[in-house]
């Protein structure tokens, strides 16, 4: 029987593809870095894993029926061999001691070393079987995860490229690890457009729809389902006339795709000679992989909000290692941190207090960093100390003053006289921004500029603030509109400022990311923008197909008046229509 | 310690099945137990470590014992690998 469910798409893309089901029994690694008195016990914890597998085996071997199956006893045997080698426990074990990360980690990157080792080893006869390692392994994975191997004990299969997942609600982590596998699409019972799984799927162009009640009771194991991320749609048991329909479309979708891909070779200059520069939102590692893949010359905005969102403050090490490792997948080309920018979103217990009755109004970016001392070292010691590995620049979210920016660079300048004292020498020109994001910020952008080494500007909140709605409230959300008079002026305003200061004026809001608004970013001389990786295709064609002098005059005309006879809209249209795409 | 090369002369080398008797039989002892071939030197108890030797047959290999009972184990893995693993050739 063929039915439909609804949900919310949150990237347009369509997947065809068999149902699995992902119940909570299934296992997925974490990793994570362990406190220096968690090391020995994690290395107990690893040991009896171990033993626990092989006991698993031993018992099953004991069962083995002696007339049955000599294969099934050498594979049994086999197993037990690779669950009692050193080269994997001894590794293993000095991992976690070394790199203070717990014992699954530990267990998936030695495991991944002695895969590389088989692989290198040209004759097949001598070599291990991949599967035997990776079966041998899974069982000590159950027994860390308390999920002891059962004999129907099923996990997430390796090839996934077939595959709509679907599950109750699904983490970072895990998208991962289900986007190495090239999982067709997701559908999530919870969650929303903004959760984590959402924003990394739209990043990661894996077609997914959020908020799908009853998706796992309702669709069945190896169902053949299509998940039309623009309609919000899950279609279960479609006919064949249907399917056909939608291959076609997704055809036609991965067509467009590899088209776009192509710009992203062209040299970065309008047809009339103009260069612009595109950069990357990453937070999180595929993001920054993406973004390198895309040719970007830099990191525009690397937020770090996500660190904070657990149950409890993330620690300075463990900070470190993140910034540490966007630095080094950027190899040499840099990357600009913004400080804690957390406002109305679920907060740890310890800065549940900052909930003031408005959030957007209330304690939040460098305020609140100014206001908890302690959290803000304990960040800019992390961002100094990654720093060391490659370009750093640090940005200051939500300004709207001189004094701001002074104690912070003072906070910035302690941290780095203390790291002096531990041996760590940080770069004293390291370049330190501002996010230009609330009107007051905008209007005084030259003293700022004065302070400053760079201008971000963050169009979202800007255009909340200036034209005070919340885009949240259906109510208002139809007068949130970039290209109102209004914000263009500002927009001038601030990359005028930059301009007379000497400093780049980068654009990281949406209005970045979006292939119409950035030909009018480019008509207020706006041109070093930042976007999420899958964004960047379409905005470095729009761009490299535009006339950046038509673009100027049309936003010019606009401004002096031309906005009493013709709408933002109709702006966006020349704008997008004045050079035709050859 | 004790230190003896050995050459191998089952027709397969250090194939999967053979590596997996010899690291069976190491591990029955207490002492360390060591091959080398060609600069390498594994630990005779690791079945990956054995395996990615990849030793194949006529091939000279070192063989170091070094504990409480080494002579037995030097004794014990001559005799494997000098009756061919148990293999007809």
């Amino acid at each position: 029987m063929s039915f439909a469910l609804s949900g919310l798409g949150v990237t347009s893309g369509i997947a065809i593809g068999r149902v699995h089901r992902l119940t909570p029994g299934e296992l997925f690694i974490p990793e994570y870095h362990l406190k220096p008195d968690a090391v020995e016990p994690e290395i107990e914890r690893l040991q009896h894993a171990f033993s626990r597998g092989d006991a698993f085996l031993k018992s099953l071997l004991g069962r083995l029926d002696d007339g049955g199956g000599e294969t099934a006893r050498e594979l049994l045997e086999a197993h037990r061999l690779i669950l009692r080698d050193p080269m994997l426990i001894e590794a293993s074990e000095s991992m976690v001691r070394e790199l203070r990360i717990n014992a699954e980690w530990a267990l998936v990157r030695q495991t991944e070393i002695l895969q590389a080792e088989f692989r290198r080893m040209a004759d097949d006869y001598l070599s291990l079987r991949r599967e035997d390692l990776e079966q041998a392994i899974s069982l000590v994975q159950r027994e860390l995860a308390d999920q002891p191997a059962t004999l129907i004990g099923s996990q997430v299969p390796h090839e996934l490229s077939d595959t709509v997942l679907v599950a109750s609600e699904l983490g970072p982590a895990e998208m991962t690890v289900l986007a190495q596998r090239k999982v067709a699409g997701l559908i999530t019972e919870h969650g929303g457009p903004w959760s984590h799984s959402a924003i990394l799927a739209r990043s990661l162009e894996i077609p997914m729809l959020v908020g799908v009640p009853h998706a796992l009771e309702l669709l069945s194991e190896d169902e053949t389902v299509i998940l039309d991320g623009h309609y919000g749609a899950v279609l279960a048991n479609p006919d064949e006339g249907l399917l056909g329909h939608y291959r076609d479309k997704r055809e036609a979708w991965q067509r467009r795709l590899l088209d776009l891909r192509r710009y992203l070779v062209r040299p970065s200059r309008t047809i009339d000679e103009q260069p612009f520069t595109l950069l990357g939102n990453a937070d999180l590692a595929p993001e920054f992989e993406r973004c390198r893949n895309a040719g970007v010359e830099g990191i525009g905005l690397m937020r770090t909000e996500y660190l904070y969102l657990g149950d409890s403050l993330p620690d300075e090490d463990s900070q470190y290692r993140a910034y540490r490792a966007g630095v080094e997948r950027m190899q040499g080309r840099p990357i600009t941190i913004r400080t804690l920018d957390v406002g109305g979103d679920k907060l740890p217990a310890e800065l549940a207090f900052t909930q003031g009755p408005n959030p957007a109004l209330g304690l939040r970016g460098i305020r609140l960093s100014l206001a908890m001392g302690d959290l803000f070292s304990q960040q800019l010691r992390a961002i100094l100390r990654a720093s060391v590995h490659g370009p750093v620049e640090i940005l200051l979210p939500m300004l709207t003053s001189r004094d701001e920016i002074r104690l912070a660079r003072a906070a910035v300048s302690r941290c780095r006289e203390a790291l002096r004292g531990e041996g760590v020498h940080v770069d004293p020109e390291l370049p330190i921004g501002g996010m230009i994001e609330t009107p007051a910020a905008a209007l005084i952008a030259d003293e700022l500029a004065e302070e400053l080494d760079f201008f971000s500007i963050g169009t979202n909140d800007l255009i909340q603030y200036l034209l005070a709605i919340d885009r949240s409230d259906e109510l208002v959300n139809y007068i949130y509109d970039p290209s109102h008079p209004a914000i263009l002026k500002l927009l001038r305003s601030i990359r005028d400022a930059g301009q007379r200061h000497n400093i780049s004026v980068t654009v990281c809001g949406e209005m970045a990311g979006n292939e119409r608004t950035a030909r009018l970013l480019l008509g207020l001389g706006l041109t070093r923008l930042s976007m999420p990786p899958a964004l960047l295709p379409a905005v470095k064609r729009s761009l490299v197909e535009a006339d950046a002098g038509q673009c100027r005059r049309l936003v010019d005309r606009y401004l002096s008046g031309g906005s009493a006879q013709i709408s933002g809209q109709s702006l966006l249209d020349a704008l997008n229509d004045s050079t035709s795409a050859t | 310690m004790i230190e003896r090369p050995i050459t191998l002369v089952n027709r397969l080398g250090l194939h999967a099945r053979a590596a997996s008797k010899l690291v069976q039989t190491a591990s029955r002892f207490e002492s360390q137990i060591w091959i080398e071939r060609d600069g390498r030197c594994v630990n005779a108890k690791s079945i990956m470590g054995v395996l990615l030797l990849a030793a194949p047959c006529g091939e000279e290999l070192l063989l170091r014992t070094d504990g409480e009972d080494e002579e037995q184990a030097m004794a014990a893995l001559r005799a494997l690998i000098d009756s061919r693993f148990g293999e007809d050739e």
